[in-house]
């Protein structure tokens, strides 16, 4: 079997001169990955499940206030702090998609990636959340609906960049540009959120990553982010 | 009157704790067997007639070349061929009288992984594996059994022996577990 598709390294770039707050990426995540909800007063102890969240920032004084929207959620780090404090080895690097991978099964729920990660971007199982009834038809079969006790956090929606690298290779042909798209990045109405193949020079995510406008969040900590967000000059806010 | 033995020497002791240690041992031994039992199905369906009149297993699971799932035959597609022939057995009654009060057959599946392994045939029947390296031989099986140690040393094995070059991708975590 020649080794046709395309071997990645999976990016992502915001603007957050387009974002407008709408929380559209939250809701499609949760709905796409299976995340419950935890309600207010779990959420209020810390506990809350998001996998991305929407940070809002006020700019200016009294009457020229702007908001700044920053989407935020698992940077997907080239050198990631969660990987190497993890005791039974359930977070890993992705050799093959350079990602980072959570294990679920192998997660015995010691919690030191999360409170390693300095983005805060992974979420904890503290309890077994129902999926009342009707909501439990809408689970996503394709993703594990995760127990009590398991860290978890954004995956960059692996089981859509495997689906679209497992119909790539029945075609026997490369990836497509734009074939392959997170939740968060196909529900955005503003199209601030643009996935793809940071590997190939000529994709729509590297084209917009080498944007003067770029900038990566805690840079100083030489995490090598590979979520890449724009500023400055834009649209709306900025 | 004192009783001049320890308690660890005496005899109802000692066969109280034997009776709860064989009781321990015979549940885990029972529980291990009863996973590698065949489970009860609607129809005792006999794979070994079917697959012996040379019937393609792609015929009623038709799912494994396209998707992840092989899927279980639907009534229409036993009565399809079971309208005409050989309509005389207990077991097709069976089937006529679920086609006849319009329900659907519930099969129980048998080759089941948990749901934080994802398996997908079509790759796999892609790479020109047989359905019988995995499943067993159908051949010599009523209704299908449950295969032993289908487990991850066994799903790795095989990416390593069968596809050394890609063995980086097909070892990922991601590529079962997500």
């Amino acid at each position: 079997m020649a080794n046709t598709e395309n071997t990645g390294k999976w990016g992502m770039v915001i603007d957050t001169d387009r974002c407008t707050g709408c929380m559209a990426c939250v809701t499609a995540c949760a709905m796409e990955n299976n995340i419950p909800w935890t309600g207010e007063e779990e959420a209020g102890y810390g506990r809350g499940m998001h996998w991305i969240r929407v940070q809002r920032l006020w700019h200016g004084e009294y009457p020229e206030v702007k908001p700044e929207f920053t989407p935020t959620m698992c940077q997907q780090c080239g050198h990631a702090p969660c990987e190497p404090v993890c005791p039974v080895f359930a977070t890993v690097h992705s050799e093959a998609e350079q990602i980072n991978l959570q294990v679920y099964n192998r997660c015995v729920g010691t919690r030191y990636c999360g409170n390693n990660c300095p983005y805060t971007a992974r979420t904890f199982n503290f309890f077994d959340h129902e999926f009342p009834t009707p909501m439990d038809f809408y689970l996503n079969p394709d993703v594990t609906v995760r127990r009590r006790g398991v860290m978890e956090k954004c995956t960059f929606c692996v089981q859509r960049i495997h689906k679209g690298q497992e119909k790539a290779r029945a075609e026997g042909r490369p990836v497509k540009d734009g074939e392959i798209v997170p939740a968060c990045a196909q529900a955005c109405p503003a199209d601030a959120i643009v996935f793809g193949d940071m590997s190939d020079s000529e994709s729509q995510v590297s084209h917009i990553a080498r944007s003067e406008r770029r900038y990566q969040l805690l840079p100083e900590l030489g995490t090598e982010p590979r979520v890449t967000y724009l500023k400055g000059g834009g649209y709306y806010g900025g | 009157m004192k009783n001049p033995k320890a308690l660890w020497q005496r005899p109802v002791f000692r066969i109280g704790i034997a009776v709860v240690f064989l009781i321990i041992l015979g549940g885990a031994a029972g529980g291990i067997y009863f996973t590698q039992l065949p489970p009860e199905q609607p129809i005792q369906f006999p794979h070994n007639v079917h697959v012996g009149l040379g019937a393609q297993c792609l015929y009623c699971h038709p799912g494994a070349v396209s998707g992840p799932v092989a899927g279980l035959p639907s009534q229409s597609k036993c009565w399809g061929c079971h309208q005409q022939i050989k309509k005389q057995s207990p077991e097709l009654e069976k089937l006529a009288g679920f086609v006849s009060r319009r329900e659907p057959i519930p099969w129980v599946p048998v080759a089941i992984q948990p749901d934080f392994v994802h398996f997908n045939h079509a790759p796999h029947i892609a790479a020109g594996l047989n359905c019988e390296s995995c499943h067993g031989n159908l051949a010599a099986m009523t209704v299908a059994e449950p295969q032993k140690g289908q487990n991850m040393g066994w799903c790795l094995n095989c990416h390593q022996k069968m596809a050394p070059e890609n063995f980086t991708r097909l070892s990922d975590c991601s590529i079962c577990h997500y």
